[in-house]
């Protein structure tokens, strides 16, 4: 095999507040002509630092040490003019936003026969742009020549990147995080792509992700980073059969995946480039840690077909199978707390002059489901399934037709204070924690504020419950007097949690709480979310695209297509035997759920 | 200049303008309005700091009272139009929609007048005095501040953190109260220190056309006015020194908004 890329004793240093910092220490990988390798790790392990170094794309002030082999020369010592004659052509590049990297308001067409003209002259070259267009699966390629990128959707703009990555059929790939943000039907079809492209071109792939689920299934090689140092590599097959270091072991646990009672918690944050441990990285966190961890770095031992840096790599160990998974005990007895008949959601159209309304189709159309207490209801689909629709109609926050009864009390029928003190019991966790949060009030008067506004608590009964409350989602009650500027996004994820239990809801909908953030804090956040149910009987109404996080979680599932409940069933049950193509569909997008 | 430098020069200006308008003047006992016939229009000398006018008024005491003068009303128009237009945005932003629309017309009608005009033609139809001129300075500029608070509340109204606070029972007024002020602060604060400027130099401008503070009390804009009508003569010291006030009261205000935008632009 020839290596297209070598990586050797690659280290970057990045200027922050006025200091040079280490950022990426001693990187060595080679990728193979028609192998594509995966770039794991989480924010701040310096992988995507990585990916920019090797083509040199890295910000003023950075220094650069080590071999990057590619081509046969050594892009380190190259000027910046021989530079941009490899970049492009050879090795591509795609990045995670392509709405971002594609210029709106130029033709896409333009835009790929640019990416062949710079390095190869010419003019034109439609049939050239029409043949890329094609071999990224763009359907009707002739008639989209003249659309502008927002004329496509997110899947296709994707695409689009990978065509001008690819117009001078370069010998490397460097995927940036290129399926995230996109729904997994989509994600799902982009990585099949990339493997097809990369089998067809016999071209090198270094696919840089936060998520080892999307990789488990094309990658040959996987490549782990922890605060800029590798901790494990070498074949992705054995890697995910048997991960060596305690940190890969980690971070497989962490990801929801079926066969799973619960989710690995790695505890701590990763350290800050500054404040970097002197021995193995990971030491301060690792669950199989010595004294001797923290003295020097581990040096690398080889295994069957990975290599681990641990002074204590973990023995061979069996993986549960999804037979125990199944065998999950079922809920208790089922005790109704909320009902919803006939929910339907119009989105008023606009109206014209005279009165004559575009009305456009439902987003939700006679959604029909209850809740038992304590359960916790999975709903997923594709963005515009009308899943979050779903929960703000439920939580009240939006008109709707048909009826909403939290303890046999119909919302309908409700009013004024009344209609106010039984929608405090519905509380929400939202997507984005930053966002949820006023970044001007301090935490402890953002957990107290549903206190507040039900009123009647005196101050140091309020400071004491606020107190207890960060206590209950993990965070110390000292946090109160910060400001939530400070946070992690994990941290304001529990912040915003405290604050939906401070209203001592009995039911909490929780619109995609885990999509913003990082593996292990995902993990850390959904096992919080789930003994909070269990001591409080709580009840959740789970919204999310990602199908593995929904089947962790959720007692039972609904899957929403276009408006519509399609089906509902059992967590177990609904993945065992679906009923729906599209729930098929779905399930066949989330890889950790098809290993049966 | 660096942030911190614009914001300190700015504070420092300021600071230096409030104490030629509110502590300088009752430093000195003597009436600023006691005519020296002998001494008319003496350029600047020991006994005369900043010369006399035509009149043999003591420019150095006069610029203090005129000072006094224009800030008394400047200051609180300021505070007015402020108070105003930030009560008819957050109005406007969370009223239902149909209102939004009327008040939205109401304020473009308001804005389509040119300022001035109306200012000459309230001027000409009520006695002038301090009250009727700080409503009349109030009324002329708070529109552009309603407008801006308007937009800023549609924009924050739908954020996540306001919608949180509603499921929990929060009333429209709290939300303005708690949320939407605060998130608000910076853009008020520094439009705040624009609207004091744009005050002075409109009284200053008005006192001009002779519609301002009213004589025998003089201030900035008519100090500048009576020297104009002896500008032949090139009575320089009762020309720059006004000239220069009024030009500090707005550089202290635009660079103490400029020093707090660029402290909080980025903190949203």
């Amino acid at each position: 095999m020839t290596p297209v890329l070598k990586l050797e004793n690659l280290s970057t240093s990045l200027p922050r507040n006025g200091k040079t910092v280490p950022i990426l220490e001693s990187l060595n990988l080679t990728i193979n002509a028609g192998e594509m390798l995966a770039l794991v790790g989480e924010s701040g392990s310096g992988k995507t630092i990585a990916a920019l170094s090797i083509m040199r794309l890295l910000p003023p002030g950075a220094t650069l040490a080590g071999g990057i082999w590619l081509g046969g020369q050594n892009l380190v010592q190259l000027t910046e003019p021989a530079l941009r004659r490899i970049r492009g052509r050879s090795a591509g590049m795609v990045f995670q936003n392509p709405l971002a990297a594609l210029n709106p308001s130029r033709t896409v067409a333009s835009q790929i026969a640019e990416a062949w003209r710079v390095h190869n002259g010419g003019s034109k070259n439609t049939g050239r742009v029409l043949e890329l267009l094609g071999e990224v699966g763009i359907p009707n390629a002739a008639q989209r020549l003249d659309d502008y990128p927002h004329q496509f959707s997110g899947g296709q703009r994707q695409r689009v990147m990978l065509a001008m990555a690819l117009a001078c059929r370069p010998s490397l790939l460097i995927a940036d995080e290129p399926t995230s943000g996109l729904d997994p039907l989509i994600a799902r079809q982009i990585m099949e792509l990339i493997a097809r492209l990369r089998r067809e071109l016999n071209m090198g792939v270094l696919f840089v992700t936060h998520d080892l689920s999307v990789v488990e299934e094309h990658a040959d090689a996987v490549h782990v980073l922890y605060a800029g140092k590798s901790v494990e590599w070498g074949s992705a097959k054995q890697f995910f059969a048997h991960p060596r270091h305690p940190y890969s072991e980690a971070l497989l646990g962490s990801i929801a995946r079926v066969g799973q009672a619960r989710l690995h918690n790695i505890p701590g944050a990763l350290p800050e480039p500054e404040s970097r441990p002197a021995g193995c990285r990971f030491a301060p966190r690792c669950a199989h840690g010595q004294p001797d961890c923290e003295a020097a770095f581990p040096p690398p031992s080889q295994f069957d077909a990975t290599v681990a840096a641990c002074f204590y790599p973990l023995p061979l160990q069996e993986r549960p199978t999804y037979a125990e998974h199944l065998a999950k005990p079922a809920p208790q007895k089922f005790t109704p707390q909320l009902q919803a008949e006939n929910l339907t959601v119009r989105y008023a159209g606009k109206t014209g002059w005279f009165g004559a309304a575009n009305t456009p189709p439902p987003s939700l159309r006679e959604a029909t489901f209850a809740l038992g207490r304590g359960e916790c209801l999975g709903v997923v689909g594709e963005s515009g399934s009308g899943k979050s629709t779903l929960g703000r109609a439920v939580l009240q926050m939006l008109p709707y037709e048909g009826h909403v009864l939290l303890e046999g009390r119909d919302f309908g029928t409700l009013h004024g204070a009344a209609r106010r003190a039984q929608r405090r019991r519905l509380q929400l966790v939202f997507q984005d924690p930053r966002e949820s949060l006023n970044p001007r009030l301090r935490i402890g008067d953002i957990i107290a504020e549903p206190l507040r506004l039900h009123g009647g608590i005196p101050h140091a009964a309020l400071r004491e419950k606020v107190e207890t409350l960060l206590h209950r989602v993990g965070l110390n009650p000292e946090m109160a007097r910060l400001y939530p500027g400070t946070l992690s996004g994990g941290q304001a994820q529990r912040i915003a949690i405290a604050r939906a239990l401070a209203a001592s809801p009995g039911i909490i909908v929780l619109d995609e709480p885990t999509s913003s953030l990082d593996v292990s804090t995902q993990a850390m956040l959904l096992n919080l979310l789930k003994d909070l149910a269990y001591k409080d009987a709580l009840s959740y109404i789970l919204i999310s695209h990602d199908f593995a996080v929904v089947s962790y979680m959720a007692d039972r599932i609904a899957v929403l297509h276009e408006g519509r409940i399609v089906e509902m069933n059992t967590t177990a049950e609904l993945i065992a035997a679906p009923q729906h193509a599209y729930t098929a569909a779905l399930i066949a997008a989330a890889p950790q759920l098809r290993r049966s | 200049m660096n942030n911190r430098g614009t914001l300190v020069a700015g504070l420092t200006l300021g600071a230096l303008v409030l104490f030629i308008g509110f502590v300088a003047p009752f430093l000195f006992s003597a009436d600023p309005y006691a005519i020296h016939p002998a001494y008319a229009l003496q350029p600047p000398s020991l006994a005369f700091p900043l010369g006399t006018d035509e009149l043999g008024r003591n420019e150095f005491l006069l610029l203090l009272s005129g000072g006094f003068a224009t800030l008394v009303v400047a200051l609180p128009a300021a505070v007015l139009a402020f108070i105003t237009g930030v009560a008819y945005g957050l109005l406007s932003g969370l009223a239902p929609a149909w209102v939004d629309r009327i008040l939205m017309r109401l304020l473009d009608a308001v804005l389509a007048l040119p300022s001035l005009i109306v200012l000459l033609f309230f001027a000409s139809l009520v006695a002038l005095n301090n009250i009727s001129l700080i409503l009349l300075l109030g009324f002329i500029s708070w529109p552009s501040l309603a407008r801006l608070v308007r937009n800023e509340t549609l924009a924050q109204r739908g954020r996540d953190f306001v919608l949180a606070a509603e499921q929990s029972g929060a009333s429209r007024l709290y939300v303005a109260r708690v949320h939407l002020l605060r998130i608000m602060a910076p853009v008020l604060v520094v439009n705040g220190t624009f609207m004091v400027g744009d005050s002075i130099f409109a009284l200053s401008a008005l006192s001009f056309l002779g519609l301002g503070v009213q004589p025998p009390q003089v201030s900035w804009g008519s100090l500048l006015e009576s020297a104009l009508d002896i500008i032949a003569l090139n009575p320089w010291w009762l020309i720059l020194p006004p000239g220069l006030l009024v030009f500090a009261s707005l550089l202290a205000a635009s660079l103490t908004g400029q020093g707090l935008l660029r402290r909080w632009g980025n903190a949203r």
